[in-house]
């Protein structure tokens, strides 16, 4: 790539590591300075192909062929009109034929094959087509969905690995200083011998190494989300199938109470049942208690189960 | 019979199990794929199975038709005069390819003087309607009978591998999945598959799918897209019917291929995901024109990224997004790659498939790296460690995970035999690769004498504790005693010693210090000494001309390097090893970006800690070159580890069971001196003489012992045990 050059002012990229390629809509490369000379005013014509550019078009070239420079850009522009989407079509092979389509045109375009008619043609499409091309701008196609996906997980993972590890650090410094001032403090305290204090904290500091060491071999399996999913797994953003099931009916629950029909609940205060009852507290209507109600549960306790089993 | 059973079984090759299943379950068992690492080995399985069938046809008295043949590359195979003298295996490859494509061959009925192979054309013409006749081919074997016939043995055995009873060829025809494709997809289901030497598989499996891309192959790269749009400009104005053709097949898609699998006719291909197969082709890579500017724009951006300062790391996503970003490449169009190249080189007619290798392996990567989101890592690193002023930036495309190269093995086929000498500890094999054993088993050695003495030397004669460790790999103390090691080792063992260092550049730092203390010229006095070089035809000649010395009995030291040609698959029998010294522990360079991503994700995914799976391998290694030495019951060797750290539980453990065995406590922490005075006592008792009639009962039995009770229990004690 060091053979790379401006073909006007023949500086090549050995010569100067620092030349910055530009190039244009017509797919033609200028160094930076050749640029900043023959564009002084804003707007001029290339100097191979004669075609009329504007300063403010050139950008820094970015591959080694400058003609993909100049395709990825027809090819972004083409696709901010054709922009539907694999489901806006009824079968797949409707939707391989429209890319072929697509591609078609950036190809004449690239190629200058027939430019006039093929802009015709885009413009007419962006003329019928207004609204779909208005709403599936914002839509990414599933495929960059997916690979969102993917990378948002990714991410995850990686945080909450990074979060673990630093965790598990901290843990272990604060353990191991923890026996340290234990020991500090024994010493400090306690009527036996140093040396014997000092066996005992070398047994303890061993056991704390090798349980640390046991921590680190069980390392926990880490293949599910905290939802249960797994990582991994891509989620897929369709709704719920819907299940095609009869409707639900209610019907009344009919108790055998092997007993005469206890009175309902609105006739109770009507057949002065009530009026043996304790009164409701003010602050027990608070909670939506009655004395009905444990009145009309005592009553039907009382008549149930008071004829024979029918076998 | 059964004493051959237990004769091969004891000399670690265990086909002889499933050939035992295979009469008794005549329509269960139809076929055994043998797959081995190197030629040699392919060879020595074939010369044993060769051995077996002559003891069958001799004890039973009737000839079977039993066939089995070993396969191999064009290069082992070729017998056309002038493709054969090439000296590269992807020379031969593509000129056969020139040769024998099937547009040449149609080329050649409108043009005579078309050059093509007469040895296919003749195997093509006759060979398949008769198959090869009963018999164990090897390499050799069919070269031979290819020349009688005038049939080219590639392909005679590429086909016959289909009927053959046995097949034993290389892992790569079987996990690489560019040439599992060719060879081994129509293998049958019912067929056993057993891995030898299988302690570096996981390894095999991860080289087989991962990619490095270079500067250079983008260059090249590039001239293979300016041929195919040239070539497509030709073709359209002298053929368009073909492009057409094409065309109107990819827009049907891959259907041919998704029928053939669904019947499960062929092996699954990693690099050709099912979700392509039940798809078309998309619209934006259709055209041929329309697939080699979407080619272009992958390769400048490859090209861009190549183009980096610093190293990068990043996912398959990341990468993805960023493609889409910087040059509106989607994610499926690549997944299509690989399957719309081959179509159009087929289209295309090139003759010369091995000039397209570059654009195939960058198509290859597309497909990869847009299929699987997990398992795999790319880093870009713009210049090499040890040079940082040198700007020679490549993508790694690692694989990180061995179990998607193997899945489709263990999918396939019925059974799957993972088996070698030094696979220990067993447990982690399930683990990275991802598969459930239905049974694992641990032979020891049944052996008539200790035929082996593993000691582990942890110091030397002035208490100086021997490590290869970090620091103290300068150390000049260390380094003078491995030489004293060496040097009173060099006076006591008789013929040839073969001493493995951890690398090459360890090895090349010693031997200078070596030579400036003068201990190089002690040790000439008592024998030569030889050193594998990184080139091939160098490290051959050095270990011919050690046999040699061996040979006439001056004795000889080969000074080698862990994970080098010598440690995998060179065999030191008898005399030519007496004593293998293993000066270190071998751990892999562990700054490595790559190895360090795939130590996070075998800690992520398989719950492996990174410490555990360094020592695993460097165990795995320092087994397999110590192992060099005893190669049967009569051979006998030393093994000395020299490293302190040999000593530990973590790293002893993890040897094979066969070596543990013989490691006593006393000889855990030796000095150089103890361990003289222990391996001259070992050599001494080992050197008298030793006879068959010694063996009996023990490793060697007899028919009557066979069936006797007693061993008939002990037998089925041993092969229960897990």
């Amino acid at each position: 790539m060091d053979d790379q050059g401006c073909p006007r002012c023949k500086t090549t990229k050995y010569r100067n590591p620092s030349l910055k390629l530009m190039v244009n809509v017509c797919g033609h490369t200028l160094c930076e300075n050749c640029v900043e000379m023959l564009f002084v005013r804003g707007s001029g014509n290339c100097v191979q192909c004669d075609t009329p550019l504007r300063k403010s078009n050139f950008r820094v070239q970015l591959f080694e062929d400058a003609s993909v420079d100049k395709e990825v850009e027809i090819r972004k522009k083409v696709m901010k009109i054709y922009n539907m989407r694999e489901f806006d079509f009824s079968t797949l092979r409707d939707y391989n034929d429209y890319l072929e389509q697509v591609e078609d045109i950036v190809y004449n375009l690239t190629n200058n094959i027939d430019v006039e008619n093929t802009k015709l043609r885009m413009e007419q499409y962006q003329r019928e087509n207004k609204d779909t091309i208005q709403r599936n701008k914002a839509k990414l196609t599933r495929e960059q969905e997916e690979l969102e996906e993917l990378l948002l997980l990714e991410q995850q993972s990686n945080e909450q690995r990074r979060l673990d590890v630093l965790q598990e650090e901290q843990r272990q410094l604060q353990a191991k200083r923890k026996s340290k001032q234990a020991l500090l403090d024994e010493l400090e305290k306690s009527q036996l011998p140093a040396t014997i204090l000092l066996a005992q904290h070398k047994v303890r500091a061993a056991q704390l190494e090798t349980e640390i060491e046991q921590q680190k071999q069980n390392v926990k399996p880490t293949s599910l989300f905290s939802t249960g999913i797994q990582i991994g797994q891509t989620v897929s953003l369709q709704p719920l199938p819907k299940i095609q099931e009869v409707l639900y009916q209610y019907k009344p629950l009919q108790i055998e109470t092997y007993g005469p029909a206890a009175p309902d609940l609105e006739q109770l205060s009507r057949f002065g049942y009530l009026n043996h009852v304790r009164a409701a507290m003010p602050q027990d209507t608070a909670g939506g208690y009655s004395s009905a109600l444990a009145c009309y549960r005592a009553i039907q306790d009382a008549f149930s189960g008071l004829f024979p089993l029918k076998d | 019979m059964h004493t051959a059973l237990v004769r091969l079984w004891l000399n670690s090759d265990p086909f002889i199990m499933p050939r035992y299943v295979s009469q008794a379950f005549p329509l269960e068992v139809t076929k055994l794929i043998y797959c081995s690492r190197t030629v040699p080995e392919i060879e020595k399985v074939v010369e044993e199975l060769r051995k077996l069938m002559e003891f069958y046809v001799k004890e039973t008295g009737e000839a079977n038709n039993f066939m089995a043949l070993s396969l191999s590359s064009r290069k082992n195979l070729c017998i056309h005069p002038e493709v054969s003298s090439l000296r590269f295996g992807k020379e031969v490859d593509g000129k056969c390819h020139s040769l024998t494509a099937s547009y040449v061959r149609a080329q050649r009925h409108s043009n005579p003087n078309q050059p093509v192979c007469r040895f296919y054309e003749e195997f093509d013409a006759v060979g398949r309607q008769v198959p090869l006749p009963p018999g164990i081919y090897n390499l050799d074997d069919l070269k031979e009978f290819g020349r009688r016939k005038g049939w080219c043995p590639y392909y005679l055995a590429r086909y016959s591998i289909l009927h053959a009873n046995i097949v034993v060829y290389s892992y790569h025809y079987l996990l690489d999945p560019k040439i599992a494709d060719l060879v081994s997809k129509e293998l049958a289901k019912k067929s056993v598959v057993v891995f030898d030497e299988a302690h570096n598989i996981d390894n095999v499996c991860i080289d087989s799918m991962s990619v490095n891309i270079t500067r250079r192959m983008l260059d090249r790269c590039q001239t293979n897209v300016d041929t195919l749009q040239n070539t497509i400009q030709k073709i359209k104005e002298t053929d368009a019917a073909k492009l057409r053709e094409e065309y109107r097949r990819l827009v049907e898609g891959l259907k041919e291929a998704n029928v053939a699998r669904e019947t499960d006719i062929y092996l699954a291909n990693p690099v050709l995901p099912d979700e392509i197969l039940q798809e078309a082709v998309p619209g934006s890579i259709r055209t041929a024109e329309h697939f080699v500017g979407f080619l272009r724009r992958f390769l400048e951006y490859l090209k861009a990224r190549l183009r980096v300062q610093h190293v990068v790391q990043e996912s398959a996503p990341q990468f993805l997004k960023d493609i889409f970003d910087k040059v509106c490449i989607d994610r499926k169009p690549l997944r299509f790659c690989a399957e719309r190249l081959q179509s159009l080189l087929r289209t295309l007619e090139i003759a010369d498939i091995a000039d397209f290798s570059a654009v195939t392996l960058i198509s290859n990567f597309a497909t990869l790296v847009s299929t699987y989101s997990q398992g795999f890592t790319i880093i870009i690193e713009p210049f090499e460690d040890r040079t940082p002023t040198i700007a020679n930036p490549v993508l790694h495309f690692s694989c990180m995970d061995p179990s998607i190269a193997i899945k489709p093995v263990f999918q396939r086929f019925q059974s799957v035999v993972i088996t070698s000498g030094t696979l220990s500890p067993l447990d982690i094999y399930p683990r990275i690769l991802d598969f459930r054993p239905v049974t694992m088993a641990s032979f020891t050695m049944t052996l008539a004498r200790t035929c082996l003495c593993p000691l582990i030397v942890g110091r030397g004669n002035d208490q100086v504790a021997l490590s290869s460790k970090f620091e103290t790999r300068e150390d000049f103390a260390v380094i003078r005693n491995y030489g004293n090691l060496l040097l009173e080792m060099s006076a006591v063992v008789p013929d040839g010693i073969v001493a493995f260092f951890t690398s090459y550049v360890y090895m090349e730092n010693i031997v200078a210090s070596w030579y400036e203390q003068g201990i190089l010229e002690n040790i000439q006095r008592n024998k030569l000494i030889f050193i594998e070089t990184q080139d091939a035809a160098e490290t051959s000649m050095a270990l011919e001309k050690y046999q040699e010395a061996c040979e006439n009995g001056r004795g000889a030291i080969l000074l080698s390097v862990a994970r080098g040609k010598v440690s995998e698959g060179i065999d030191f029998v008898h005399h030519f090893g007496r004593a293998v010294i293993m000066f270190g522990v071998p751990y892999v360079y562990t700054q490595s970006r790559i190895l360090k991503a795939r130590l996070e994700y075998l800690r992520d995914q398989f719950q492996i800690r990174e410490n555990d799976f360094l020592t695993f391998d460097a165990m795995r290694h320092a087994a397999q070159c110590v192992g060099r030495a005893i190669r049967g019951k009569t051979d006998y060797g030393l093994m000395i580890f020299a490293d302190k750290r040999y000593a530990r539980a973590d790293k002893r453990g993890k040897l094979p069971r066969w070596i543990q065995e013989h490691i006593s406590d006393g000889s855990l922490n030796l000095t150089v001196d103890e361990a003289v005075q222990l391996s001259k006592h070992f050599l001494r008792q080992m050197a008298q003489p030793f006879r068959q009639e010694d063996q009996l009962g023990l490793s060697l039995l007899t028919l009557e012992q066979l069936q006797s009770e007693e061993m008939l229990q002990k037998i089925s004690q041993i092969a229960h045990q897990t």
